[in-house]
């Protein structure tokens, strides 16, 4: 119970800080990040893309139990839908202090414009939200009408506890499956975002969607293993052991997967050997190689740790894998924004100067002393303002998560 | 009616004087250039660039490219960047969210953001006080949308409108009417007998990134100094 209390403590000083944060910026207007015209998206969408990746785990976890029928996984479908929810809702909230006008937001609904990725993914990601939380709500529903409380609830009185618990095993199994598909849906679309833009060499590949699934299967099931870990307890670890260890399958497995598309787009960047290729790989292996190498490195320490004995077998080992995986999925979705964004789309070749691209500068959006208005890469660093607004979705998850499953019981015991 | 221009490469000194005329002309706040005028191949402007000891300079002048497919227009959410019945692409100042995915999106690097409200950004420059430049009016289109603002609002995108206030009136763009060079020519692409129809067929003229699919109502004749 006390460590209960901390750890909401925590959350709700990490709102508090975003909040006040974000307050300043709606002030100040967004020259308050680093952010400007020639490197437009930074930390916000980064943090956005990887609260939508690690929201997958919920309904994997869930529809994997009732489609490939893995048992053993059952006592975790209630932590996983509520994972996915509380990501989600982290991912969906991240997206509001990016918008310059967010009194305006409103506009996307009353006119919006169907050809826009952005607004699908506003469309799959509320269906997700509703989705996981339906999904949370069915599942809890025998309990509650045990202990006599919950909420949205009060129909069930009518119902002895025998159809509730029928009930709720009927529609805990149709939410997964239609989830499912929306799980998908929300990492596709949101790659889509990216991918559909011809003009940025780094987004525009068929490879993006396939590999955000594929992160996010990756990162989504490792938030639910490390959610389950703490929820039981190092007491409990051997009564839960297969399950933990069917997840950090799921994840490696997955990470095999999102490797295999690495090298794959990587070959296609590199192979044909055009200057735009040629920036991109030099963007990420010498200009951006620390981060790129997080990237690369902690993953594929992950993967390989939780196929040997070591680190499936024990709690520790769980934990620093899932942790280190996090980072390195962090460091992806940054590295979606860097090489994409320095590498400008308007060059030119100047064949008679032996110059073969040459980038057009573009205008910062700022004067400000020693800082020049036209350039042609931009050095961004998140600013502080950045830093503590992109707390809001990491205090909403942590938030939402603790108070849970304090409240309600989230490990049925058999 | 399909508004386009023709820039005539060879006429060009690099003077900048077109992004001089449209920044006071739209009222644009510091650090904002709907117009630039760059060397291509230089890190500076008017350096020239060469090897071997042959040496060129030429100056390209870039603004929006008022694409007839605007990768810009189809990302944004809420309809606020659209085209009009001239074949403008113009942004809705009212409309915008400040999502940015517009700038992302469009290769010509045209679109600039309101980090700052523009009046703040003015004073905190440290230009004259009480000192206001551009077109003093708020201009709407025909349906009543915002596309001119002397002061934008804080957090909207902005860009070249081809001065949708004085094209609506039938006079020309600042940057055309700007240019001692007689570089720009602004007309209807829909009219064969326009000066720009009969460039475009006369000089075979080039589009930027054309490779993209952005169809730009942008040509450029290339300098074609005779040499030999």
């Amino acid at each position: 119970m006390k460590k209960s209390n901390l750890l909401l403590g925590l959350a709700g000083v990490l709102i508090l800080i975003s909040l006040i944060a974000w307050g300043y910026q709606i002030n100040k207007g967004l020259i308050v990040t680093n952010m400007r015209n020639p490197f437009s998206w930074g930390l916000y969408i980064a943090t956005f893309a990887f609260f939508v990746g690690v929201a997958a785990g919920g309904l994997i976890i869930s529809s994997s139990v009732y489609l490939f029928n893995i048992e053993k996984l059952k006592p975790f479908t209630r932590i996983a839908s509520l994972s996915a929810f509380a990501s989600i809702l982290g991912a969906g909230a991240m997206i509001f202090p990016d918008m310059g006008r967010v009194d305006r937001v409103w506009n996307i609904f009353v006119y919006p414009n169907f050809k826009s990725p952005l607004v699908w993914d506003v469309v799959v990601i509320s269906a997700y939200l509703l989705i996981t939380f339906l999904s949370v709500y069915v599942q809890l529903l025998p309990d509650w009408k045990k202990e006599g409380r919950g909420f949205l609830n009060g129909w069930t009185k009518s119902h002895p506890q025998e159809y509730v618990e029928a009930f709720s095993k009927k529609w805990s199994k149709r939410v997964a499956l239609v989830g499912l598909p929306v799980a998908i849906l929300i990492h596709t679309v949101t790659a889509l975002i990216f991918a559909t833009q011809e003009s940025r060499g780094w987004w525009n590949t068929a490879v993006l969607p396939p590999d955000f699934v594929s992160v996010a299967i990756a990162s989504g099931t490792a938030l639910v293993l490390v959610i389950a870990l703490l929820a039981v307890g190092k007491d409990q670890f051997e009564q839960y052991k297969e399950a933990f260890q069917r997840m950090a399958l799921i994840v490696a497995g997955s990470l095999v997967v999102h490797f295999f598309f690495v090298a794959v787009d990587l070959l296609i960047h590199g192979w044909w050997g055009s200057p735009e290729g040629k920036e991109v790989l030099s963007l990420i292996f010498s200009h951006y190689g620390f981060l790129y190498g997080t990237e690369l490195l902690l993953p594929a320490f992950t993967m390989v740790f939780f196929l040997t004995k070591k680190g499936k077998n024990s709690f520790n080992a769980l934990i620093i894998g899932s942790l280190l995986l996090f980072i390195g999925v962090f460091a992806h979705r940054l590295m979606l924004m860097y090489p994409a964004f320095n590498s400008i789309p308007l060059t030119l070749a100047i064949p008679g100067a032996g110059i073969e691209s040459w980038a057009y500068p573009v205008a910062i959006g700022q004067l400000q002393e020693g800082v020049p208005v036209f350039v042609s890469s931009w050095a961004y660093m998140p600013s502080l303002v950045e830093y503590a607004v992109a707390l809001l979705p990491f205090g909403l998850l942590l938030f939402v998560v603790t108070l849970a499953l304090r409240m309600y019981n989230f490990v049925p015991q058999k | 009616m399909r508004l386009g221009m023709v820039i005539d490469l060879d006429r060009c000194i690099g003077c900048r004087s077109c992004a001089v005329a449209c920044k006071s002309h739209n009222a644009q706040p510091p650090g904002t250039w709907w117009n630039r005028v760059f060397t291509p191949g230089a890190s500076f402007h008017q350096a020239a660039v060469g090897k071997d000891g042959a040496l060129q300079m030429e100056s390209l002048p870039v603004s929006c490219q008022m694409c007839d497919n605007p990768a810009c227009q189809k990302v944004c959410p809420s309809g606020a960047t659209y085209t009009d019945e001239q074949g403008v692409v113009l942004i809705d100042y009212e409309r915008c969210i400040g999502c940015r995915y517009c700038i992302a999106a469009c290769p010509y690097g045209v679109r600039q953001y309101n980090w700052e409200d523009p009046k703040k950004a003015k004073e905190r420059v440290g230009y004259e006080k009480g000192y206001e430049y551009g077109y003093p009016e708020d201009f709407r289109d025909k349906d009543g949308r915002l596309v001119f603002t002397p002061n934008r609002p804080v957090g909207v995108v902005e860009k070249c409108t081809f001065c949708a206030q004085y094209t609506s009136q039938g006079e020309e763009p600042a940057c055309v009417r700007g240019c001692p060079g007689k570089v720009r020519i602004f007309g209807d692409l829909d009219d064969p007998n326009s000066e720009v129809s009969k460039l475009i067929k006369k000089r075979q003229p080039i589009r930027l990134k054309e490779e993209l699919g952005t169809s730009p109502k942008v040509f450029y004749l290339a300098p074609a100094k005779p040499i030999r």
